[in-house]
């Protein structure tokens, strides 16, 4: 009897369990649903709470996020600015269901990935054709003024939401800009330019320290150059007086400049022959004329 | 009764064919891969089910032939129906009998072939199915419940008949409508486990309900080798080949348990199976399970929210009026799946990086340079340029652009600040919130110098990102704070970087330039000053020394005018040969006597010569050298 009981209990818990799982369903606070009939859409439900419904195959719920979803493009899509210059954007975009029922009906089964397929479509096109319209310094510039990035934002937003409008039944909320990039040709022309820019730089350095060099030791040699000028300057005006001073002796010289001559060549050669030199004399030099000559005193007269 | 059991087991087989029919198509239709394998057992259940009923049949047919015959035979005894042919008389066994020895083992050998090739072929299925989209799961969940509890109960039914009053054709069919139940359930636990996130259960349980099939024919291909050596004794009722009994153990696991008291009993030397212990737990096991199930959905009325979680509290989807947010702390809820409870980590730091992928390998280094990559994968973002200001004007694909590339890495801090916003305004806030910053550091960077950026703006770029990452999002309401926007590295790419450590090194080398000739001017300028000091002091000594030298000159010419006026020749020459003789002591003197003017003679000035080598060769090879 026991078992029975139990066995009835249990079965009766499954019942209501399945039951449930089979007329009930839940809204969450973050979705909306659908409900079709027959495959016919009945009921729209955007408030959360418990409902009822008709078992499967009769009735069906759709269940879909209500809140803003975010995607961002597959693609980082090179295109052209106005002034022909190449640039590869990656935008995002915030997008959610207002109207469940067209967006059941336009995607099969209302799948988000193919609304997002869609959008990102869509998205695309009105992006490059906004691109089109800016020239590259609205994108990029060292002067913050000329960057136009929202702008440019604001544009394909509000070209995507004309076009999604009452269309899919979803509605885009925002968009970014994520991405910036150059073509791999061009980025690779961006690192010679960096590179020689640096170069530049480098010489840059490297001259000025040259230049700067070169100026410092020039300076030193002229600050040299004049001390030492002005020290040959100031020795030759004090040996003047005492030259002049001297003068005054060498008068006696004049009695006898023969003999004043002879002694001065004598000095000088003395002076000469004092420093380490090599002389290379023939037997006729006094006294050297002795080696040849036998050694004897001339005759006394 | 004969024919109420032959009602139960085409019941049963109707049930089985109705079962796997519909458990195939729901199990297709929701996509789930466990479903459609265990309508595969069942399939094979219906094929058991239908030959066991056939024989049923045959075995009933055969017990009415014997019946007739009884009757027959005692109402005329000896008459000359007795002289026919044995054969003859018994067509329902001998039909019977052709039927066990031919059709049973030819149809064990399809099942055998049936369920090896579908275990081969649903494994190769499951190998190349990856990822689990299940359809309707809720309705899946609904109906395969039911598949269980309808299959259960007539299986209960049909195996207490086929114990009760022993049909052993009735306990193949019961057994499979029994697998059937329990794998309706696995089916059903595995949707769960797919919704409650946990994609995989589904084709995990697929696949042991594979394993658990090749298991089962190579079951019953052991059977059928034993078949062939069972010895046959005659009157004794053989085993039915196509019965499996794996199958049999796991629809009626209580003779697990039976199996199991009973070895308990041989091991203890007592009757434990008739302790009060082991008869509570027999009668009350179902019960207290229950119990437990009970208890399981009573514990989830209560909530524990941790330190730094707060929680959404919904019923019934609808956000609780007054409740929806729960603090850390014990809090009170209507059971699930009425009440429900998503819980947030407010109180975390979480964080994102922007600009690099980071690389759990690279991080353990304990130096970071420009020119050496430090991330898994870095990014090259666009930053403006003014050294590059006037672009040149072509075009194509090689055009020039005033643009530099640059390396970031910036890692992100926040916490939710406000959960419901955070919740319930954005299915991904988190992802968002990732984009949001990247697009702000983007924004920011074309907008600026690359060389102000890495140099004198760096400090305040950190601030102005973090300033406007929470501005935008307070815009989108993604209630958030941001409270850390870090400037980790920033430089320019690897491909470059060293270009920029060339003019780093550039710098110092000017520095260095410009340190060597100041040195140079420091050494020259006194060393000028002091020569010049130098000159003039020798000068001053010149004029000092000249003027009594002069008047010595005079003095000393004076007396040798007066030696020379009184010996002429005499003065001349010993003033020479003093001359000659003082002035000449330390020079070097080759002297040539030879006579021969006509030779001509080599003399080697560059030579040292050794005062010990003239020594030694004097007078020997030179002629006159002294």
């Amino acid at each position: 009897m026991k078992q029975s009981t139990l066995s009835v209990l249990v079965g009766f818990l499954l019942v209501i369990i399945f039951g449930l799982l089979l007329f009930a369903y839940q809204v969450r606070q973050t979705e909306v649903a659908v409900v079709t009939t027959f495959g016919k859409p009945t009921n729209d439900r955007t408030a959360p709470g418990l409902y009822w419904k008709m078992p499967w195959p009769i009735q069906k719920v759709y269940k879909f996020d209500k809140r803003i979803q975010n995607f961002e493009e597959d693609k980082f899509e090179e295109t052209f600015t106005s002034d022909k210059k190449n640039l590869l954007v990656r935008v995002y975009a915030g997008w959610r269901i207002i109207e469940p029922r067209i967006f059941l009906q336009r995607f099969a089964n209302g799948s988000v990935q193919e609304a997002e397929r869609t959008l990102e479509g869509l998205i695309r096109t009105e992006k490059n054709a906004t691109v089109g319209k800016h020239p590259f310094s609205h994108f990029i510039s060292p002067n913050e003024n000329d960057v136009k990035l929202v702008e440019i934002e604001q544009e394909i937003l509000k070209s995507v939401q004309e076009r999604a409008k009452g269309n899919y039944g979803v509605e885009v909320t925002f968009l970014g800009i994520k991405k910036l990039g150059l073509p791999e040709s061009i980025t690779q022309k961006v690192f010679d330019r960096m590179k020689a820019e640096r170069d530049r730089l480098v010489q840059e350095y490297k001259g000025q320290g040259e230049s700067q060099s070169i100026i410092i030791r020039a300076t030193a040699d002229r600050e040299r150059d004049g001390i030492l000028a002005q020290g040959d300057a100031d020795a030759m005006r004090i040996r003047g007086p005492g030259d002049a001073e001297a003068a005054k002796y060498y008068s006696v010289f004049e009695k006898a400049p023969e003999l004043a001559l002879y002694l001065l060549g004598l000095n000088a050669l003395h002076e000469i022959l004092k420093e380490r030199s090599t002389l290379i004399l023939d037997q006729r030099t006094p006294p050297f004329n002795l080696l040849t000559a036998k050694p004897e005193a001339p005759a006394k007269k | 009764m004969e024919r109420n059991i032959q009602k139960i087991g085409l019941v049963n087989l109707w049930v089985l064919l109705a079962g796997a029919s519909a458990s195939f198509v729901l199990a297709r239709l929701s996509a789930s891969f466990a479903g459609q394998t265990a309508s595969v057992f069942i399939g094979l259940g219906f094929l058991i089910a239908a030959v066991s009923y056939f024989q049923m049949r045959l075995e009933a047919r055969e017990r009415l032939e014997r019946l007739e015959f009884d009757e027959l035979s005692k109402s005329r005894g000896g008459s000359a129906l007795f002289a026919t042919e044995e054969a003859e008389l018994f067509a329902a066994r001998r039909a019977r009998e052709q039927f066990e020895r031919f059709i049973v083992p030819a149809f064990t050998v399809f099942l055998f072939l049936l369920q090896a090739g579908g275990a081969f072929l649903l494994w190769r299925w499951l190998e190349k199915s990856s990822s689990v989209k299940l359809t309707e799961p809720l309705v899946a969940m609904a109906l395969f419940g039911l598949f269980a509890l309808v299959l259960f109960l007539l299986g209960k039914y049909s195996a207490g008949i086929a114990r009760l009053e022993g049909q052993r054709l009735l306990r193949p069919g019961a057994s499979y409508l029994l697998l059937g139940a329990y794998l309706c359930f696995v089916v059903v636990a595995s949707v769960a486990a797919v919704e409650a996130g946990f994609p995989r259960v589904d084709l995990y349980a697929a696949r042991a309900l594979c394993v658990l099939l090749a298991l089962n024919a190579l079951e019953t291909m052991v059977n059928l080798v034993l078949e062939i050596y069972r010895p046959r004794v005659k009157g004794q009722q053989a085993r039915l080949l196509y019965e499996s009994r794996l199958v049999g153990l796991l629809s009626q696991p209580e003779g697990l348990i039976t199996t199991a008291a009973q070895a308990l009993d041989y091991q203890f030397g007592f009757k434990v199976s008739e302790t009060w212990f082991y008869r509570f737990l027999e009668k009350a096991l179902a019960w207290l399970i229950l119990l437990q199930l009970g208890a399981l959905l009573l514990s989830t009325c209560f909530i524990f929210m941790e330190p730094g979680q707060e929680g959404l509290l919904e019923r019934f989807g609808r956000p609780v009026e007054g409740r929806q947010v729960l603090q850390p702390g014990a809090h009170l809820k209507f059971p699930w799946p009425i009440d429900r409870v998503i819980r947030y980590g407010t109180q975390q730091i979480q964080s994102f990086n922007v600009g690099f992928i980071p690389d759990p390998e690279k991080e353990k280094e304990s130096t970071v340079l420009w020119t050496v990559p430090h991330y898994k994968e870095e990014f090259n973002l666009l930053v403006a340029s003014r050294d590059s200001e006037a672009p040149v004007a072509t075009t194509g694909p090689e055009q020039a652009v005033p643009v530099s590339l640059l390396t970031v890495s910036i890692p992100v801090h926040y916490q939710i600040s406000d959960v419901k916003a955070w919740a319930t305004n954005y299915s991904d806030a988190g992802q968002l919130l990732e984009k949001v910053a990247t697009r702000e550091v983007v924004r920011y960077l074309v907008g600026v110098d690359l060389n102000e950026v890495m140099s004198t703006a760096r400090q305040q770029t950190a601030e102005v990102l973090r300033q406007r990452i929470q501005d935008r999002a307070n815009e989108l309401n993604l209630g958030v704070k941001i409270l850390f926007v870090g400037l980790q590295d920033i430089h320019p790419p690897v491909k470059v970087a060293p270009y920029y450590e060339a003019v780093v090194a550039a710098m110092q080398e000017k520095e260095a330039r410009i340190l060597e000739a100041q040195a140079y001017s420091s050494n020259q300028v006194p060393v000028a000053a002091a020569k010049a000091k130098r000159k003039v002091l020798e000068a001053e000594a010149y004029r000092a020394r000249k003027v009594p030298l002069a008047e010595a000159q005079k003095a000393r010419f004076t007396n040798q005018m007066a030696a020379y006026e009184a010996s002429p020749t005499v003065f001349s020459a010993r003033s020479y040969f003093q001359t000659m003789a003082q002035g000449a002591s330390e020079s070097r003197k080759y002297i040539l006597a030879a006579t021969n003017t006509q030779d001509v003679l080599n003399v080697n000035l560059e030579d040292k010569i050794y005062k010990e080598l003239m020594d030694a060769a004097a007078g020997l090879s030179t002629p006159g050298a002294k």
